[in-house]
């Protein structure tokens, strides 16, 4: 065929070929159009809906209606109205007109949330008619079991509180001080036993300290401008960074259930599977920062001749230092919150305790390690924010020559002592053992054998298939809903859009702290609520993720309106427009593009916290997982794990592309 | 003296980068190396302490071949050269004090300077190179609270910390504002005249070139266009150097 080069084509003749060829095949007429992203998008939209809709119908019966005695999805009807819309897609396309994306965008959303709506078996009534079963631990929340009262009408710190936090108890007195003759023999001296939130401090920290110094020197090796001086560097590069993504794709709770038949349910294990998730995790960021250094610096000490470790110390060490120690702290950030859940696997810490008392029904204990771990987290989140503010903005300390005074080599030491005192706690805390690591149960190795001979037989593909898709969809519901929830309450924890009242300032301060609030408790601790409320399954999960989401979001979004461009905004208010035509002409188009990636960036994460709400009963790939390793069927947890990796990264890849490309 | 015979420069991509490049500079001489961007100018100054590895050709220094020299010959002899850069190359986050004796670093055994220990007698002669270029009240700050003109200094101190022999300044000026020019290119006047320093200075402004070079080379897609006096860059010399469009521009 002879194409013109000249595009858009005029004629009518050519328009009507367009649009006939789309009628034939999606995309075709865009293709003859010379428009071949565009013909891409539009065939990979309309097979994908084509396929989900079939599997929908025919696994899950969605969508269903009789019609001329078969059944069939009325959602064909409107995928019919994407083809058509498509071909007239083609012929506005040859005539130059404006083509109506949003109407397309608006059917194929169509298709896409009523199945994920149904395939999460989502049901905003039951929170409504189920909201009696509920009751009790939003009573509990209220009143969580933290502090009882005694006859006398005193208030104590119940057990539970000594049992989160901890308790003085009566203990035989240590030897040594009995030999030294501090204390009689089998005299009972009052000794501290620390409590399960003590114990997951103390995983969260052992897992930050493991990992950032095994991820200390995989950086490099995963450090493109380093390895491509050495001699086939640049292989031994991209296996790494393979290996450290496939490892990321795998959630920290994923690890616990694998970890655990390695080493045994515990705080070690815990400690186990955050630092490998965390490994790969700060191995990444490490890596990109090295890839990001100065080369100036380098290439002048080389020219004063300078050695290589000279060379490293001062002119890489100093531009990477800071940066690493930031990301550490994000990190120790992170390892704290997915402390609080890893026990939910791996035993230990607080999400082993609140396993055991969602078990005993006991909502009070359960209220009371919620509170208590939002305000660890709360704390935590604070405290490495302005950490990491301080050592990436401020000042560096700049010493001169002088001899340092007595106090300060005395001050420093004083905090030497008190880092090690604090290591060796958290050491015997989360009970490390190195070992366990020697020593594997002797299952461990059948059940690796097992778990990488994944079963791909059809039924198994069929289930497993099913329960991805479910989990995708529970990301993107979820996602969707907190990002609409979140829009209204940004607007109210943005600072530069309050006025500077007493009510602003108390608005912002309530908006900011729920926000932060909601954020500090992980997805997987609210799903007993939500199991409760509207019993086990993927709804469930979908609404803790919903919860998460719209508290990340809210705070994502108030901070993208906070920074925006105030010069428009002057420009507008200047001119004398109203507070509306403000936000219509100088907020909106400034925000719009980062809360798109953001939704997405949101997506992204809820995909991966989305495969583990099932250990909780929040439904998805976790169920599946999760009772696979129960029925001792490894092969098929592996073809799960298989399946979480390719999505994970994929989505991981996809969604860094897609911001990319609106930032 | 200072001779470069046939200096042939090609990347991995292809890019010629040097032609067969000779000249020779005799001590004391402030050298000012001009053309075009991408002429040649950085790829010549960098061949010459080795930062870059040459293709082909011979480069002596007061006798001494450094193209034949081994690597770790080669770090050893780089002591005695100094390099001062378009964009300063200082370790931003660290103070002017480190980033100056950073340039003793050549002189010192490894195990001493990891942890920021350096002999005080360097640390007197950092403060006395630090007062001479007008900085000694900067030198506990950090490198990047200081301004353009002030980081580029520092950048001189650390050259001339070495003892230098030879400074090779790769557009020194080029970032800076044209009234410090004249500023960072009269300390350089000075390490030549005063320390008896070989300077080779590459440069954008012909007014500066007249003004402070002894003598001049210059470049074109590579090769040696010219070589002789700064007053001999006629607009015929000018235009074979900078191509027939090229204007002259004044600073100053």
């Amino acid at each position: 065929m002879n194409i013109p080069t000249a595009v858009p084509f005029k004629t009518r003749e050519s328009a009507l070929v367009a649009a006939g060829l789309s009628l034939l095949v999606p995309g075709a007429g865009q293709l003859y159009l010379r428009k071949p992203q565009r013909a891409a998008a539009i065939l990979g939209t309309v097979s994908g809906l084509a396929f989900l809709i079939w599997w929908a119908l025919s696994d899950l019966k969605v969508g269903i209606v009789t019609w001329r005695q078969g059944t069939t999805s009325w959602l064909w009807l409107v995928l019919g109205l994407l083809w058509v819309w498509n071909a007239v897609d083609a012929f506005r396309c040859a005539r130059g007109l404006r083509s109506w994306d949003t109407l397309g965008i608006l059917l194929a959303l169509v298709i896409v949330y009523y199945i994920g709506w149904r395939v999460t078996d989502a049901n905003l009534d039951r929170l409504v008619s189920r909201f009696q079963d509920v009751k009790g631990v939003f009573n509990a929340l209220v009143h969580p079991d933290l502090v009882t009262r005694d006859q006398l009408g005193n208030w104590h710190p119940s057990e539970n509180f000594g049992d989160l936090i901890g308790k003085i108890v009566l203990k035989p007195a240590p030897s040594l001080l009995v030999r030294l003759g501090v204390f009689r023999k089998d005299a009972l001296v009052p000794a501290p036993v620390p409590g399960k939130m003590m114990e997951t401090i103390a995983i969260g920290l052992m897992a930050t300290l493991f990992s950032a110094l095994l991820a200390l020197p995989l950086s490099f090796v995963a450090a493109r401008n380093i390895m491509s001086r050495v001699r086939g560097g640049t292989a031994v590069y991209q296996v790494m960074r393979g290996f450290l993504n496939v490892i990321r794709s795998i959630d920290t709770l994923i690890w616990g259930i694998l970890i655990v038949v390695w080493v045994g349910l515990g705080s070690f294990a815990g400690v186990l599977a955050l630092t490998i998730h965390s490994i790969a995790a700060l191995g990444k960021l490490y890596s990109e920062e090295i890839e990001h250094i100065d080369p100036g610096p380098v290439e002048a000490l080389t020219a004063t001749g300078a050695r290589l470790v000279q060379t490293i110390r001062y002119a890489v060490v100093p531009q990477i230092v800071p940066p690493f120690l930031a990301f550490t702290l994000l990190r120790w950030d992170i390892n704290m919150r997915m402390a609080t859940v890893v026990g939910v696997v791996a035993g230990g810490g607080i999400g082993f305790f609140v396993v055991e008392t969602i078990r005993k029904g006991g909502y009070e204990q359960y209220a009371a390690a919620l509170w208590v771990v939002a305000l660890v987290i709360v704390v935590v989140d604070y405290v490495s924010a302005r950490w990491r503010e301080r050592i990436l903005v401020g000042e560096t300390k700049v010493t001169g020559p002088a001899p340092r005074p007595l106090f300060r080599v005395a001050r420093t030491l004083i905090l030497a002592a008190l880092l090690v005192a604090l290591f060796a706690f958290s050491w015997v805390l989360s009970q490390i053992d190195p070992r366990k690591l020697f020593q594997p149960a002797p299952t461990f190795l059948r059940v690796l054998r097992d778990f990488v001979r994944i079963d791909l037989s059809s039924s198994v593909l069929q289930v497993v298939f099913r329960q991805m898709l479910t989990t995708v969809f529970q990301a993107l519901i979820a996602t969707t809903l907190g990002a609409l929830a979140a829009i209204p309450f940004s607007f109210l924890a943005a600072r530069n859009l309050l006025g500077s009242n007493l009510i602003s300032a108390l608005v912002y301060y309530l908006t900011r702290g729920i926000l932060n609030f909601l954020r500090s408790i992980e997805a997987l601790l609210y799903v007993a609520i939500f199991v409760f409320w509207v019993g086990i399954g993927p709804f469930a999960g979908m609404l803790s993720l919903a919860i998460t989401s719209f508290a990340l979001v809210g705070k994502l979004f108030s901070e993208a309106i906070e920074n925006i461009d105030p010069g428009p905004l002057e420009a507008i208010t200047a001119a004398g427009g109203t507070r509306v035509q403000l936000v219509m002409y100088a907020v909106l188009p400034q925000i719009i593009p980062p809360f798109i990636s953001y939704v997405i960036y949101q997506w992204d994460i809820n995909i991966r916290i989305s495969t583990i709400v099932g250990f909780a009963g929040g439904g998805g790939v976790g169920l599946l997982l999760n009772n696979y390793f129960g029925m001792l069927q490894y092969h098929k947890a592996g073809t799960v794990v298989a399946f979480i990796v390719i999505v994970v990264t994929v989505m991981d890849f996809a969604s860094a592309k897609i911001r990319e490309r609106l930032v | 003296m200072l001779k470069v015979e046939n200096l042939t420069k090609v990347y991995p991509s292809g890019t010629v980068a040097l032609r067969e490049v000779s000249f020779e500079v005799a001590d004391g001489e402030f050298l000012a190396v001009i053309g075009l961007s991408g002429s040649g100018k950085s790829t010549l100054l960098r061949c010459i302490n080795r930062v870059i590895e040459p293709t082909s050709g011979r480069i002596t220094f007061n006798g001494t071949e450094l193209t034949a020299l081994s690597q770790s010959e080669m770090r050893k002899f780089r002591r005695q050269i100094g390099m001062v850069f378009q964009q300063f190359n200082l370790v931003k986050r660290s103070s002017v004090m480190t980033n100056v004796l950073a340039g003793r670093l050549g002189y010192l055994p490894s195990y001493m300077s990891l942890f920021n220990h350096f002999p005080p007698s360097d640390h007197q002669s950092a403060l006395k190179t630090l007062r001479r270029l007008g900085l000694e009240d900067k030198a506990y700050v950090r490198a990047d609270s200081l301004s353009g003109g002030q980081q580029q200094r520092v950048g001189i101190a650390r050259a001339l910390m070495q003892d230098p022999k030879l400074i090779l300044a790769d557009e020194p000026v080029a970032s800076l504002d044209p009234v410090l020019s004249h500023s960072i290119l009269k300390y350089l006047e000075g390490c030549n005249k005063e320390d008896g320093i070989t300077v080779l200075c590459s440069l954008h402004f012909l007014d500066l070139v007249h003004r402070y070079a002894t003598s001049a080379i210059g470049l074109k897609e590579g090769r040696l266009v010219f070589q002789g006096l700064p007053k001999e860059i006629d607009d015929a010399q000018f235009k074979a150097i900078f191509g027939q469009e090229a204007e002259r521009v004044t600073i100053l």
